[in-house]
């Protein structure tokens, strides 16, 4: 009898706590927010390049800020959480992104690259904060049997705001920003106006960004919760040596970091520089090229829901290899190939990458056990592939082409499909229960 | 019994400030002072006029400003240019910006713009007078030939050659070939008349006449190493008759004049025209539309000669002689 009512009530069980829906939409919001900010600031290593006329690497500078933000505070996000709650994390991660997005004001006024790049570690350093604690927050906020199924809700709403932030990029910056050949003919006074203006063009979307996180900060801050499931807490002394020994000794492990890295990498490169390609290859406006990575992200999207799909169908390492392979492919066409079809190229490398974050962590993760958690944090850190290839690129296009740079996404791929190889070869029962993903602004 | 249901009007009062705020900078100005401005091209085959007018129509857009445009059949076609200046000053144009095919011919037509009180802004082609007009938006074309002189000569001195030079030029009393010509010689520091320039044909800047040219110089002088091309179809055609004898191109220094994007791609990117000086038809268009705006608007009347920009690009740059990467040639590039 009590086994039945026990049933009925898991049954009955919301999604969210009642008293929580509101606080649950915030953080939805939050989802989005990261990532409509992350894929925002790819619009903005081109756009710096032109304001600033700076070579490609100087504007690369753009991505290692965030990503090296993002990198640089998982573990003071998780002592946060540990020491004082999911709240005040999510309150401090709130509040520094905004005010990393207000910084946006006064470097624009001192027209200086320096600053925003400063405000683009801290909107990050924020964002990173907000990430680490809300996933977790999510996961307390009803009942324990349905909490992946109200993270995966929550997390649905990261590509959302991805897409969204592309597209505020292509709607509110790129097409009012001044035209290269018009600078041409510029004054230096008549220049420096133009440098405001576009920079006001930037500034305006990180502004609004940033007001909305206040809005979401005020309304959290001044609402009492009470967690239906009180959160774990982060014991950080439990991946200690053994732990790490463990991991390290692990090679399907160790190499799924480095997959791991090379994947974000491969990712972070193609979709900072597929403006740039469509600009400097095929000759496109830098409105026409925002829609290209739109539609990157939109294959990503659709790619993802087809992989999962498929992954019922074949090995994970299998079907890893194949679109890694794929990948690489794309960018070796992209090099070559110099016209819209190269163009086409880079756009479809996003269908390879759609399965790549959750596929790696769930190799590398399996059969790990208890030092699963401390693994995981290893992968999502991996993130640092995002802040030190893309420069990678950037350097290899300015000292040879915007077409050839797409070599450094092609090796990351092929490192990808090593990994995929070496899982294949050794003799390791393929994955089973699969590991929830539960973190990562490049998922 | 109240936890969870916190009460926050002030809060969102406060978030809500700053974000109308913010949007508010995006809320559109007051109603602006009509605009109409006209535009004549010399014909549409070339993709070089008809970038002029997509960005005039972009700038009118964005200026709040109507835009009639009209183009004649070819670079020659004075009488379509000469009806559709009466036909602009009849429909009450504020300005026209007019490439002129022969600005003798439209003398007539121009002087009845302007007793109407019309502006007429000269781009890309000056009239003579220069004076016949308000003012003229072009190209410095002998500056424009300077440029890959410069070029030419550096390039030339890297490679260790002795120079054998062959100019395929425009048409006899056309301005714009001769100032490239003039500029190109300056450049080089050749004069004319000097005997390192071997040859000189005249191609109406048509590929398939400089194709047919460069194969006679070849055919006369075969130690051709340095070829000036006033325009870029002009360097196509070149490109093609060099190939065709089986020249070696990496010892021909091949340099033109147009930032076209079918030849920057064609020929600037895989290092077959060694370089080119860009011209700008997107600035004529947009700053002859705002300048006939100003003037409507805000009373500065547009006068004198403004240089709508010419620069060098190279994918094999020289020491000593400043150019842009092809990349930014093809961001910039003019047509498809």
């Amino acid at each position: 009898m009590a086994t039945v009512q026990s049933q009925t009530d898991q049954r009955e069980a919301p999604l969210v706590a009642r008293h929580l829906r509101v606080p649950f939409a915030l953080l939805i919001l939050c989802f989005a927010a990261w990532g409509m900010a992350a894929n925002l600031t790819d619009i903005l290593v081109g756009v710096f390049r032109g304001i600033f006329d700076m070579s490609n690497f100087q504007s690369s500078l753009v991505q290692f800020a965030y990503y090296g933000a993002y990198f640089l505070l998982a573990i003071p996000a998780a002592l946060i959480n540990s020491r004082f709650g999911f709240k005040t994390g999510v309150l401090v991660g709130l509040g520094l992104a905004a005010v990393g997005g207000f910084l946006f004001i006064p470097a624009g006024e001192m027209l200086a690259y320096n600053m925003f790049l400063l405000a683009l570690f801290v909107l990050a350093a924020g964002l990173s904060i907000l990430e680490t604690s809300a996933n977790p927050f999510v996961i307390a906020m009803g009942d324990e049997a349905s909490a992946t199924q109200r993270l995966n809700l929550a997390q649905s709403f990261n590509p959302v705001g991805a897409n969204l932030g592309v597209l505020m990029g292509a709607v509110l910056i790129l097409p009012n920003l001044t035209p290269e050949e018009s600078k041409t003919i510029m004054s230096e006074g008549e220049l420096l106006a133009a440098q405001e203006a576009d920079l006001f063009q930037v500034l305006r979307p990180y502004v609004f960004i940033a007001s909305v996180l206040v809005l979401i900060w005020l309304l959290i801050a001044f609402r009492k919760m009470h967690l239906p499931t009180e959160p774990e807490a982060v014991d950080l002394t439990e991946g200690g040596g053994g732990t790490f020994a463990r991991l390290w000794a692990n090679r399907h492990y160790r190499f799924g970091v480095v997959a791991q890295f090379f994947n974000v990498a491969a990712q972070t490169c193609t979709w900072t520089f597929t403006i740039l390609y469509a600009q400097d290859v095929v000759g496109l406006s830098q409105e026409a090229a925002g829609w290209w990575l739109q539609a990157s992200l939109l294959i990503f999207l659709v790619s993802r829901f087809v992989m999962t799909w498929l992954l019922g169908i074949f090995r994970p390492a299998k079907l890893l290899l194949i679109m890694a392979l794929f990948g690489a492919a794309c960018c070796l066409t992209s090099m070559f190939v110099l016209n819209i079809v190269g163009l086409v190229a880079v756009v479809m490398i996003s269908a390879g990458l759609s399965l790549m974050f959750p596929t790696i962590y769930g190799m590398a993760l399996q059969g790990l056990g208890p030092d699963a958690k401390f693994g995981s944090a290893g992968l999502v850190m991996a993130i640092l592939g995002g802040a030190l290839i893309p420069m990678v690129q950037a350097a290899v296009m300015d000292v040879s082409s915007s077409a050839l740079g797409y070599a450094v996404p092609g090796v990351c791929l092929l490192v990808v499909a090593a990994y995929a190889v070496f899982d294949l070869r050794t003799d390791r029962p393929g994955p089973g229960a699969p590991v929830t993903h539960e973190a990562g602004a490049q998922s | 019994m109240r936890a969870g249901r916190g009460a926050y009007p002030w809060t969102t009062g406060v978030a809500g400030t700053l974000l109308v705020s913010v949007l508010a900078g995006c809320s559109p100005g007051g109603q602006e002072e009509a605009v109409t401005v006209g535009l004549i091209t010399k014909q549409e085959e070339n993709p070089y006029w008809v970038e002029m007018r997509e960005v005039a129509q972009e700038t009118a857009d964005d200026l709040d400003v109507e835009l009639l445009t009209a183009t004649g059949t070819s670079d020659t076609d004075v009488a379509s240019q000469e009806a559709a200046l009466d036909d602009m000053v009849e429909q009450g144009v504020d300005g026209i910006l007019l490439a002129p095919t022969d600005a003798a011919a439209l003398e007539g037509a121009i002087a009845r713009a302007q007793e109407a009180g019309v502006r007429v802004i000269a781009v890309d082609t000056p009239t003579d007078p220069p004076e016949l007009v308000q003012a003229t938006f072009a190209t410095d074309n002998e500056r424009a030939g300077e440029l890959i002189g410069r070029y030419a000569a550096a390039k030339v001195e890297e490679l260790g050659l002795d120079p054998q030079v062959a100019t395929l030029d425009l048409t006899p009393g056309v301005s714009t070939g001769e100032q490239r010509r003039a500029g190109f010689l300056s450049g080089f520091g050749a004069e004319e008349g000097d005997e390192a320039v071997v040859a000189s044909v005249d191609t109406e800047g048509d590929r398939d006449n400089a194709a047919v040219a460069m194969t006679q110089v070849l055919t006369d002088h075969p130690d051709v190493n340095v070829v000036y091309t006033v325009n870029e179809p002009a360097a196509l055609g070149a490109l093609a008759a060099l190939q065709d004898a089986g020249a070696d191109l990496d010892e021909i220094v091949l340099v033109s004049v147009d930032g076209g994007c079918a030849a920057m791609r064609e020929g600037v990117r895989p290092g077959l025209i060694d370089a080119t000086a860009m011209q700008y038809p997107q600035n004529m268009a947009r700053e002859g539309v705002r300048a006939i705006a100003r003037a409507v608007r805000e009373g500065q009347e547009p006068t004198g000669y403004l240089d709508t920009g010419t620069l060098l690009v190279s994918d094999a740059p020289v020491e000593g002689v400043e150019s842009r990467r092809v990349e930014f040639g093809v961001r910039t590039c003019w047509g498809s």
